[in-house]
């Protein structure tokens, strides 16, 4: 079983809603979901919807093809009409005349038994939810159970004319609407996924910073990385944990690199044009070698872009941004479960080479929902790094030229020493120096560290071998549409193998080389239009790829879109 | 009890001779002495600029950030550790141009931070273009010719006011004894301290000499003014042309920023998530 189901409809009607709800009630019977929302930058009006995949299967992104439309606007019917699948389903409010009515076109008294029924015509969506239910024979009971669960929060009034509206919905629906057109999910006593719970890629990111024991959140909104800060205040009494809205950007991360050299795990999230004014900050983390986590959510550039959509085109940007030269950790998680490890990964990483860490997420990643098994916080590995002793080195110097480049870390406060950092060029003690030899020896011992940041990274995954005919190297989100068109791919017969790299940089090259010498052909696939990764690869190996295939809409991949651009380049 | 000879610096101080600057460094020390703060407790953070340098002139801990932004860095460090004395030096150019925002809103936040303004009218460590508060008519190579800078100067005293802070004092580096006391009030404050203090900048501002300070400079206290009241203190802060009050504008008790937070009783620093109720809050949402 895979089906998908597009609710659409105007900002502002409860979209969201039915489509939390759905996903509960899918999840809660023990299916696998995957949902995206697809939303313009505006608060009410326009076009929007919640595209829900349920099937018997993990999946990892979402798809072309629908199987169900729910449309709460005339809009929604013919945005989506041309993607509904044959003998698939639309269900709309009869207040909308709508020509050309086919056998599993359903003109359904959505706001009308909502008024009637439940006293409101806010529970449309109550009612339209009913009215899936039933045509995807789904057992009302169920429903019924998580819906009481669901609005359990706004009282007990509330919940019961919800109920009861979308249980008017449904039994009209049984008694009304016939056709060879419904989807059957009686399978679902057979409970195939344990995995009940519902995240996002903002709240993987917001779960991994605070099992990681991230103590200090200084940020200031921008979508799509907002939900990722708000995850975090909303903890922030429960667990103690420092965080501040501030005047702009810039000073989040002054806060955030002020807070770590006072010893705290901190982390700012933002997205690029927030990025960009922390960018003077970010060389200050660089100079002071200052540990920093750095959540960038990407959303289309350049300037404001298109403020609720995808897009990865920050990567260049991201490892060069900041004058000077100095190592810096950029990672990518694939999917939501993937952004909790990555997160976790990143302080670590970050207190081990006291270096900032950009995690390079994006809007679908940081809004696309799943169902992951129980995430487990208590045993997250916790490195600090390289702590100086408690008795006194004698004197303590921050930056003591090491073999491994790696100054030990002391935290004002401490008795018997002073920490002295500066982002001039600094003698081993802290203090300023334009000495040419001591700008030398600091600058090989920032450097140095970069072998060691390449080990302590995690190798690309490569799946299939490396040498199939054609092998495709992604990074980060598009990898579920990418991984599930190629599977299918190679259900066909297609000689093809994947390479996927979470940890970007410092890049590692040596499954890329083996890669470029055994394929015959390497193609990129990335969501910007000018393929960054590949010519980071190029820039560090000389490597040249065979086809580019750039996506730059700002909406995410499918399986679909994949396949047929790997058939245009040719494999 | 820590002395004068052990704070001084580890470095040779670069700052022309006749610089204001040797007056603050002194009563900085002074003050740090007649405290009675452990010194391992201090950290200095400083912007850059002539003024920036001052953490290489003090034995204590330091930070010396960007242009403009050691405000938000010192904010960051006195979440992380509430028990560590933060001062910020800073230049006029660096706290009232680039760092203007963050002043005024470190002032509404009421961050328990002592600010000390090294307030010279010009960007000295450029080679003395005019800054914020310069005065109008300033003349430098970046200040449009023929009538200098065309326009007022940034009045620090009375946007520290406005903003809310909730300790405003204009200090002299001519003036030790009140500059000590005005220091060591300073640090001492529960909330956000600013000092703006005059800084004869010998090499490149032939305004605002000694001498001109020497002769205009007057005490608020001995004139008898109550620091309590805003509306007089706000008052006092655009009397600056003929007659140059110094002392204490104005002080009041407000809540900390970190009184708004969720902060555990003990240092941030010193605290651990405790992880069961993350891993409760999260079991919490499975379905
Ligand atoms: C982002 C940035 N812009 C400009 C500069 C150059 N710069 C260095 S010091 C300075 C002015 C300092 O003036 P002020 O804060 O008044 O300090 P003073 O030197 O007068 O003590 C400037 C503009 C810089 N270092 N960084
Ligand atoms: S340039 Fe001016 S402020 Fe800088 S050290 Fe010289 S006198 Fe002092």
């Amino acid at each position: 079983m895979d089906l998908s189901i597009n609710i659409g409809g105007m900002a502002g009607q409860g979209i969201d809603t039915i489509g939390d709800l759905l996903t509960k009630v899918f999840v809660k019977t023990g299916f696998y979901i995957f949902t995206v929302k697809d939303f313009e930058s505006r608060i009410r009006g326009g076009y929007n919807f919640t595209q829900i995949r349920v099937a018997d299967n993990p999946v990892h992104c979402s798809v072309d093809d629908i199987d169900l439309i729910v449309a709460l606007s005339k809009d929604a019917i013919s945005a989506k009409r041309d993607q509904l699948v044959e003998g698939g389903i639309i269900i709309f409010d009869d207040r909308f005349d709508f020509d050309a009515l086919e056998e599993c076109h359903y003109p359904a008294p959505l706001s009308k038994k909502a008024r009637e029924v439940g006293g409101s015509t806010r529970m449309t969506n109550a009612a339209a939810l009913g009215a899936l239910l039933s045509v995807i024979r789904f057992p009302f009971s169920l429903a019924e159970q998580v819906l009481t669960e669901i609005f359990g929060k706004k009282g007990e009034k509330i919940v019961e004319a919800n109920v009861r509206v979308a249980r008017s919905l449904y039994d009209l629906t049984e008694e009304t609407f016939s056709g060879s057109c419904r989807h059957n999910l009686s399978m679902i006593d057979s409970i195939p996924s344990e995995n009940r719970l519902i995240i996002n890629g903002n709240q993987a990111i917001a779960y991994g910073a605070m099992a990681a024991n991230v103590k200090w959140v200084s940020s200031y909104p921008m979508s799509p990385s907002t939900s990722a800060f708000i995850e975090i205040v909303s903890h922030a009494n429960d667990l103690k944990i420092g965080t501040l809205q501030t005047e702009d950007e810039l000073a989040s991360l002054a806060m955030a690199i002020g807070a770590s050299y006072g010893g705290v795990r901190s982390m700012v999230t933002t997205s690029g044009g927030g990025f960009s004014l922390m960018v003077e900050a970010l060389g200050l983390a660089g100079m002071t070698e200052t540990p920093v986590v750095i959540y960038n959510a990407q959303r289309p550039g350049p300037s404001t872009g298109l403020p609720t959509r995808t897009e990865q085109s920050d990567l260049l940007f991201t490892i060069f941004a900041s004058q000077g030269e100095f190592p810096r950790i950029v990672l990518a998680p694939r999917d939501p479960l993937d952004a909790f490890d990555v997160v976790t990964r990143s302080f670590n990483l970050a207190e081990r080479f006291q270096v900032p860490v950009i995690i390079l997420g994006d809007q679908y990643l940081a809004d696309s929902v799943m169902n992951v098994p129980r995430i487990d916080v208590t045993n997250v590995e916790i490195d600090r790094g390289k702590l100086a002793a408690d008795r006194l080195d004698d004197p303590y110097m921050r930056y003591r030229l090491t073999d491994d480049g790696i100054s030990p870390r002391a935290f004002p406060g401490d008795r018997g020493r002073f920490i002295v950092s500066s982002g001039n060029s600094h003698l081993e003690d802290g203090h300023i120096t334009e000495d040419p030899a001591i700008r030398n020896a600091m600058v090989q011992k920032f450097l140095r560290k970069i072998t060691a940041i390449k080990d302590a990274l995690k190798p690309p995954d490569l799946y299939g071998a490396k040498t199939t005919k054609t092998v495709v190297v992604t990074w980060g989100s598009p990898w579920g549409a990418v991984r599930e068109a190629i599977e299918h791919l190679e259900h066909e017969g297609v000689s093809i193998g994947h390479l996927h790299f979470t940890d970007i940089y410092p890049l590692r090259t040596k499954l890329l080389k083996d890669v470029f010498t055994s394929a015959e052909r390497v193609i990129s696939i990335e969501h910007n239009a000018t393929s960054q990764f590949a010519k980071l690869v190029t820039m560090e190996t000389g490597l040249k790829f065979d086809g580019y295939i750039t996506k730059f809409d700002g909406r995410p991949m499918t399986p679909r879109w994949v396949i047929l651009q790997l058939k245009e380049v040719g494999i | 009890m820590i002395t004068v000879e052990a704070l001084e610096g580890p470095q040779k101080i670069t700052w022309c001779t006749g610089c204001g600057n040797y007056g603050i460094l002194a009563a900085l020390k002074k003050a740090i002495v007649e405290l009675d703060i452990s010194h391992e407790d201090y950290v200095l953070v400083s912007g850059i600029g002539c003024s920036g340098k001052i953490p290489h002139y003090i034995n204590l801990n330091s930070f010396h950030t960007l242009h403009g932004r050691p405000i938000p860095v010192a904010t960051g460090l006195h979440m992380a550790n509430k028990d560590l004395h933060v001062l910020v030096h800073t230049g006029d150019g660096d706290c009232l141009g680039e760092g203007m925002g963050h002043f005024i809103h470190a002032a509404r936040r009421n961050v328990d931070l002592a600010v000390f303004i090294h307030n010279n009218g010009v960007n000295a460590l450029t080679k003395g273009q005019f800054s914020p508060a310069a005065p109008r008519g300033y003349i430098s190579k970046t200040s449009p010719p023929p009538p200098g800078s065309p326009m007022e100067p940034v009045n620090g005293v009375a946007h520290a006011i406005v903003a809310g802070a909730t300790f405003v004092a204009r200090g002299y580096s001519g003036d030790q004894k009140m500059l000590v006391e005005l220091m060591k009030a300073a640090i001492t404050h529960r909330g956000f301290a600013v000092v703006d203090i005059l800084q004869p900048c010998v090499t490149w501002n032939r305004k605002l000499t000694w001498r001109y300070f020497n002769e205009r400079t007057y005490s608020l206290e001995e004139a008898g003014h109550d620091p309590t009241d805003r509306g007089l203190a706000l008052q006092k802060a655009f009397e600056y042309n003929g007659k140059i009050p110094i002392g204490i504008f104005y002080r009041t008790e407000a809540p900390l920023l970190i009184d708004g937070l969720s902060l555990p009783d003990v240092p941030l620093k010193d605290h651990v998530t405790d992880r069961s109720r993350l891993q409760a809050l999260i079991d919490d949402q499975i379905l």
